[in-house]
């Protein structure tokens, strides 16, 4: 009977925590928005369980048997092995409920290595020289402006932004943005923006930007350089990655790492561990209120 | 209660000193860096990210698992099985097409259709290939490698053979079942045979529901302990492996490979997100060790190890591992020299 007591508790206890953490919008630290319906989902299967539990003691403490079926038998009678079993259940409970919660910070982001030039991966497309043979489509689609003087504007912006197959979507997105005089990197596609910067960098250079997210550091950059990143996550927290942009300013060490700032400036390129990587000629940094929610998330709707 | 303290106080307070001891002698900054507060909170969020991950799915997998003890008999799935072993390596295979589970709530389904009569060869095919050749995650794999599509259809083929191949193996070598005998002291209380359950589910809608709950709590316990224990491995290796560190290995060929599998295993993280994270290696590994990577994390992973082990003999286990590493490491090393 106390088995099926403890277990009722640890299975309220968890149903409780899924609750707690919805209620006071910690579930977004944990958990990307679109698995958070699936979670609160199970708290009701916890629930259920957690009642059939407490029925079960009843029904023992009766004197009936047990109603499934009669094959329950009492687990381990050996105290110190339940300790450790229920005790493994308990301690993320205690963890939850006891422990204050940060976010993810430099201290992980750290560990998994910043990314600071987007999603690799994409085939960068060579600069816009109108001699060099650029991407396929976008060749066919606008041929070099020295061969048609009257080339609309539509041209140019096809021959600044070549595309293939793959990196079509950025490629549609990059025009946008070129068209905009202050480029604000958004929260729901940063992960996407970031790239269409870094492959389209070229086009973008000396454009302004701005951005927000936590300073990150290494020991390499010195004290004139920081990177502001975010934490892109696709399912919890376990697969998030940081993604940051590089940032020049002078007084940058006056920033610590994990506080959060926008800053604006006019992009550029520099050498970072031999490669050679986009970065920001910052013009305004300001330190600002950590948002809502710390992460981004992979926008599926992309392209 | 005063008995267990007389008996286990000492040796632990033992152990305490040994392991402060070792600390003093070797490195004091360790404790310090470990607990220290960005550490801990790094730790708690991933811990506890996994385990909220996987509780819809785990509860998927028990209630998908009780109600297949409850509503299906022996004679149903015998009569369901192909006999010829080649057509049931298959049919396993390609079962996770009609019931796309992910790997935490893949094990207490495949042990209760082995324990009703499944031949072994058939669920472990099932539990190695129904993680990856599955509509959900071919969506996901795609998404991420939207640059490289033929790595979706790759890791579907490569995980649909390296099952089948193992399948067959066992089919031809294994004589015992894989299962674990049970012992009547063991933590499962429904580790026996339920020969007598038909009575029971025959006591109508009320008696099935209770039926339903009560394996399915039973078995959420006995799945819960080692996922959690899993969750917390992975978490502390997440928050203290440099993962810059490692990746010095990408341009040694047998290493790069050595390390993604090494790495998947780690990571444990659920088989739907895994390309997303295999995306992020994309520039600094090859194709072949993201495909093995991509292959061997969702059959075999530290988390499912536990859970693996709660269910078959420690040997199986362990043979089950170095078979699928091996086949995995070849099968994905010729992909990446054809393609």
């Amino acid at each position: 009977m106390t088995h099926h007591l403890i277990r009722a508790a640890i299975l309220t206890g968890f149903a409780m925590f899924i609750v707690y953490l919805d209620r006071t919008g910690e579930m977004m630290l944990y958990i990307a928005p679109r698995m958070e319906l699936y979670v609160k989902l199970s708290a009701i299967g916890l629930y259920a369980a957690a009642i059939y539990q407490v029925y079960a003691a009843l029904q023992k403490r009766l004197g009936h048997a047990n109603p499934a079926c009669d094959c329950a038998q009492e687990p381990s009678p050996s105290i110190f092995k339940n300790i450790i079993i229920y005790g493994l259940f308990v301690f993320p409970l205690l963890l939850g409920f006891l422990v204050p919660t940060g976010t993810l910070g430099s201290a992980l982001a750290s560990k998994k290595g910043v990314s600071l030039t987007g999603i690799s991966g994409y085939e960068r497309t060579s600069a816009p020289n109108p001699l060099a043979p650029i991407g396929v489509t976008s060749a066919e689609a606008s041929p070099a402006p020295a061969q048609q003087p009257n080339a609309t504007a539509t041209d140019s912006l096809a021959l600044l932004f070549p595309y293939d197959e793959y990196t079509e979507a950025h490629a549609a997105y990059g025009k946008k943005l070129y068209a905009q005089s202050l480029i604000s990197v958004p929260e729901k596609q940063f992960i996407e923006t970031l790239t269409t910067l870094d492959l389209y960098r070229e086009a973008f250079m000396g454009k302004e930007i701005e951005l927000t997210g936590f300073v990150y550091r290494e020991e390499d950059m010195g004290r004139e350089r920081l990177a502001v990143s975010r934490f892109a996550m696709n399912c919890c927290s376990a697969d998030a990655l940081p993604y940051g942009l590089m940032i020049i300013w002078p007084k940058a060490n006056d920033y610590a790492k994990d506080e959060w700032i926008s800053v604006r400036g006019f992009l550029t390129t520099s050498t970072y561990m031999g490669n050679e990587i986009i970065t920001l000629e910052a013009i305004k940094l300001e330190r600002i209120k950590a948002p809502e929610s710390p992460y981004v998330y992979p926008d599926l709707d992309f392209g | 209660m005063l008995k267990f303290l007389f008996r286990f106080g000492t040796p632990l307070i033992g152990a305490g000193c040994l392991v402060m001891l070792a600390l003093i002698l070797t490195n004091r900054e360790l404790p310090a860096h470990l607990f220290s507060s960005a550490n801990l909170q790094s730790f708690k969020i991933l811990f506890i990210s996994i385990i909220l991950e996987a509780f819809p799915f785990i509860l998927l997998g028990v209630v998908f698992s009780a109600l297949l003890q409850v509503f299906v008999t022996d004679a149903m799935i015998k009569k369901f099985t192909p006999k010829n072993p080649i057509a049931g390596v298959l049919f396993g295979a390609l079962l996770g097409l009609l019931f796309p589970l992910c790997e935490c709530g893949m094990i207490p389904v495949v042990r209760r259709l082995i324990r009703k009569g499944m031949p072994a060869y058939i669920g472990i095919v099932y539990l190695l290939a129904g993680p990856i050749v599955n509509p959900i995650v071919y969506a996901s794999t795609f998404t991420a490698f939207r640059t490289t599509p033929t790595m979706a259809y790759s890791r579907m083929g490569l995980a649909f053979a390296v099952s089948v191949i193992v399948g067959l193996l066992l089919y031809k070598f294994m004589r015992r079942s894989p299962l674990k005998s049970v012992t009547p002291a063991s933590f499962a209380p429904h580790g026996h045979s339920h020969s007598h359950d038909h009575d029971s589910a025959g006591k109508g809608f009320r008696g099935r529901i209770a039926s339903i709950l009560s394996h399915a709590s039973d078995e959420f316990f006995e799945m819960g302990k080692y996922l959690i224990f899993g969750a917390l491995l992975t978490a502390v290796l997440q928050t203290v492996i440099d993962r810059s560190t490692l990746t010095a290995f990408a341009d040694q060929p047998l290493f790069s490979y050595l390390f993604m599998m090494g790495f998947a295993f780690i990571l444990s993280i659920c088989s739907t997100s895994d390309a997303f994270i295999a995306s992020s290696f994309s520039g600094m590994f090859d194709f072949g060790p993201l495909l093995a990577f991509l292959v061997f994390g969702p059959m075999i992973d530290l988390k499912n190890t536990l859970m693996l082990l709660t269910t078959f003999r420690v040997k199986f286990v362990l043979i089950l591992i170095a078979l699928t590493a091996g086949l995995t490491l070849v099968g994905a090393w010729i992909m990446e020299v054809l393609l």
